[in-house]
């Protein structure tokens, strides 16, 4: 540093910021702040090689189809969840909405599939703009209003499904079933919604009110940036995709079940927490959440290939999601940068 | 620039009769401004006067109860920020306004993003951030985390956002109370280009001498009321004390030096601390009823040394000696505590006062122990000492039971003061007491520390406002990138700010 007083202002500037952080932090330091910021894809790479040592068909190709149409669901309403988390929200609705979409497509499917799909669509953005429209409006808490409108929600599915399961006309399970070239269509639209969201995210302004409005909702209002706009519309995109991902689902399975989706909520909000996006908002990223997904779906892979029962899963599940948290907080509290002199 | 908006309009803001209380606290009783194109306006007074409520009513932050308010014309009584911008006002808050999670780049463009077809244009937003950074003259990594900035770095974002949404009228509230002195006279030069580009500009400030230097005219606001408005060299530093006060101003630099002969046996020996990247081998010394000052640019380490002793800094090395005997150095707030360090924290809002609770928990919280009998508060005991202690900050007691979040900065500090006048530390750790605060208040916030040094505890300051450290340190430390660079006592040296700044300034 070479300061004179007539440079004065830049030397001030710039010291407490990244330069000093590079100029003085040791390289030990600077490896533990990298292991921090991508983790979970250390975890992610151990995590194969473990499994392709102990399950040998892991890596042929009919398994990696299978967990790549079996994971479509998740994939799709993780995307949607990345943006309601890093938006300082939460949803605990979306595994009903994935059950109202899922009873809708099955009850529809009669018309074309453009035009089911997009009733379909409508209804689960119609559930996430209540959703938004009470977290914004009434200014209730999200995870009670989502708690709420989520036994709401899937009352509705149940009362429309005759409390039993409906099954899908003939016709209609390309969407779950079909393939381009080999590869699982409901796979290659999962990537498609990824690509999407991952775009607006990083590159749009929308994406960028959304970091704003989570990181700091008063300091959003104040740049002039509509934060309850922004807010609901993340839970307008949530709905509409866990809607979608009901019907998905549902062409795959042939049946549509009200309740079939109750453990997603948890799963999606594991698999966005797994990639290393933050729990309380303005953090994070979608690539994030294609880590956590693939740490997800690899783990359920394997579990279920070494036939490991339920009771485990839903064990190591848990304990997954309290290890991600808690390592989310020591990555935020690590030294990673000064905040000042 | 901006001749269409404004066709030879007396008044580009004119705001009547304001009217605004929060939670039965009156900020406005009737206040009016009005504020002439192209000018630079000032508004003065004592912390809670409301400046800063006036200043947030016309920027859209705050809606006033009653009252009317128009910008070029426009009723902007119930504006919203975005409309507000959409009008071409900016405003740069005390509170700062920056989302710590985005970019330093994207924080400057925010509410204004440089879009084409949907899509934020990276380039165009890196190019105007290079630009406006060489404007205001400071260099901060675009892609740096705004929350990894420091404060001063934080409010220059704000000022180049300001800047950037080229706005035709900017409301400034206390924009330098974070910046040294350079930043300081630089944002000044910018101004007045933006005025001389005829952007109209209204600035809330405690500094008197700039505000005296910068604007064209000055309203000064006293209890919820504007008393007078008038133009600049009209005004002087005793008249706008005397205006604000409603009284014949108090002499606010008088000299807070020691009293009494300072006890000779040092008290506090630091020898040889080291903060990895901060600090490195600082010694020094400080004695019973001494106030010992700490001055330095902003990320010279001062705050860190401060931290490290009241134990906030867990990777400090270093010896520590009270009263010549080895001690550990502290790794916890508690540790410090039990050690009789106390911290006064910069920033009072998130790291001293627990916003929520009232201002007699706040004060009382240190001292629970004292008011308790077998785990017990003893709320009787409690009230009694708690006024006590307040008693001698000039703390109005009836509002001792209101959330402290309602209290100005200025009496949120006296209730931290308080706090420590009822726990009796043995070294009162203060990081800039008084930022963010108004005259009036200052005097009688620097007069308190003085009386915890005539009490006989050692007291550590941390200021960047070089004068208060002139009339209020017996010895003064100089640290520069982490190191000890100058140590000068008041009685022989002669504490000076020009010594202070140029040791700052020196590699």
């Amino acid at each position: 540093m070479t300061t004179k007083p007539d440079t004065a202002p830049d030397a001030v500037a710039v010291e407490p910021s990244a330069p000093e952080v590079e100029r003085d932090t040791p390289r030990a330091r600077r490896v533990v702040k990298l292991a921090l910021r991508y983790g979970m894809v250390w975890a992610l790479i151990v995590l194969v090689i473990v499994s392709v040592y102990v399950y040998p068909t892991f890596l042929t190709v009919a398994n990696l189809r299978n967990m790549w149409s079996q994971n479509a669901a998740l994939g799709i309403i993780s995307v949607g969840m990345t943006l309601v988390i890093i938006g300082g929200g939460f949803d605990l609705s979306v595994g009903s909405v994935y059950g109202l979409g899922a009873v809708a497509y099955a009850t529809l499917s009669s018309q074309s599939l453009g035009v089911d799909l997009l009733i379909v669509v409508l209804i689960g953005a119609a559930a996430g703009l209540v959703n938004g429209l009470i977290i914004t409006r009434m200014k209730v808490n999200p995870f009670i209003a989502t708690l709420a409108t989520s036994s709401v929600f899937l009352g509705i599915a149940y009362v429309w499904s005759k409390n039993g399961p409906v099954s899908v006309q003939p016709g209609f399970g390309g969407l779950g079933l079909g393939t381009i070239a080999g590869m699982p269509i409901s796979g290659l639209i999962t990537v498609v919604v990824f690509l999407a969201g991952g775009i607006m995210l990083s590159r749009t302004i929308f994406g960028q009110g959304i970091y704003a409005v989570g990181g700091s909702a008063e300091a959003a209002r104040l740049a002039g940036l509509r934060v309850s706009l922004v807010r609901c519309a993340t839970y307008v995109i949530v709905g509409a995709l866990a809607a979608f991902a009901g019907s998905i689902d549902t062409s795959r399975l042939g049946t549509a079940q009200a309740d079939q989706g109750q453990t997603l909520p948890l799963l999606a909000i594991t698999v966005v927490i797994l990639g290393g996006t933050a729990l309380m908002g303005g953090e994070g990223a979608m690539w994030r959440t294609v880590v956590g997904l693939l740490i997800v779906g690899i783990l359920t892979n394997l579990f279920d290939s070494l036939a490991i029962n339920t009771a485990v899963q839903l064990l190591v599940q848990g304990a997954v999601l309290v290890v991600a948290v808690s390592f989310d907080n020591l990555v935020r509290s690590a030294p990673l940068g000064r905040r000042k002199s | 620039m901006g001749d269409a908006q404004t066709p030879h309009r007396e008044y580009i803001i004119e705001a009547t009769d304001l009217r605004k209380s929060f939670g039965g606290v009156v900020a406005l009783g009737g206040a009016s401004l009005a504020v002439r194109p192209g000018t630079i306006h000032a508004l003065v007074g004592e912390n809670g006067a409301g400046k800063s409520t006036a200043l947030g009513a016309i920027a859209g932050r705050l809606q006033v109860d009653s009252g009317s308010i128009s910008i070029a014309g426009h009723d902007t009584t119930r504006i919203t920020p975005r409309a507000a911008q959409a009008l071409g006002v900016a405003a740069i808050y005390q509170e700062l306004t920056i989302v710590p999670g985005l970019s330093a780049c994207a924080n400057v463009h925010l509410g204004h993003t440089p879009i084409r077809g949907g899509f934020l244009e990276e380039s165009t937003m890196r190019r105007r951030f290079k630009d406006v950074c060489a404007r205001v003259g400071v260099s901060i990594p675009p892609d740096a985390r705004a929350g990894d900035l420091s404060v001063a770095d934080q409010q220059m974002l704000e000022i180049m956002r300001a800047l950037e949404s080229r706005a035709q009228i900017i409301l400034l509230d206390e924009p330098t109370s974070s910046l040294v002195q350079a930043e300081r006279e630089n944002l000044f030069r910018i101004m007045r280009d933006l005025q001389s580009d005829g952007v109209t500009m209204v600035l809330v400030s405690h500094n008197l001498a700039e505000v005296l230097a910068i604007s064209d005219e000055i309203t000064v606001f006293r209890n919820g009321l504007t008393v007078t408005t008038a133009t600049s060299d009209q005004w002087t530093r005793d008249g706008l004390l005397e205006a604000m006060l409603g009284r014949a101003a108090p002499d606010l630099l008088a000299s807070h030096r020691a009293t009494q002969p300072v006890n000779a046996r040092d008290f506090v020996r630091i020898e040889d601390l080291h903060v990895p990247g901060i600090l490195e081998g600082i010694s020094t010394e400080a004695r019973h009823g001494e106030i010992l000052g700490i001055a330095g640019l902003v990320g010279s380490g001062r705050t860190t040394l401060l931290r490290a002793l009241g134990g906030l800094e867990p990777s400090a090395r270093g010896r520590l000696l009270i009263n010549g005997t080895r001690v550990r150095w502290p790794r916890s707030a508690r540790q410090a505590r039990r050690l009789g360090f106390a911290l006064v924290p910069e920033d009072r809002k998130g790291q001293g006062l627990l916003m929520h609770m009232t201002s007699r928990e706040n004060v009382g919280i240190s001292s629970l122990r004292a008011f308790s009998l077998a785990g017990f508060v003893r709320r009787r005991k409690m009230t009694r000492e708690v006024r006590e202690a307040v008693k001698t900050f000039a703390l109005d007691t009836s509002r001792l039971e209101q959330p402290v979040r309602n209290l100005s900065g200025g009496n949120q500090q006296k209730v931290l003061l308080a706090r420590w006048q009822l726990a009796k530390p043995k070294v009162l750790l203060a990081d800039e007491p008084t930022r963010g605060i108004d005259v009036g208040a200052k005097a009688s916030i620097l007069a308190s520390l003085r009386d915890f040094a005539n009490d006989g505890a050692t007291v550590i300051v941390v200021s960047s406002e070089l004068e208060e450290l002139t009339v209020l340190a017996d010895r003064v430390v100089v640290l520069a990138h982490g190191r000890l660079v100058d140590d000068f006592r008041a009685g022989t040296d002669g504490v000076s700010a020009d010594r202070m700044l140029s040791a700052a300034f020196a590699e």
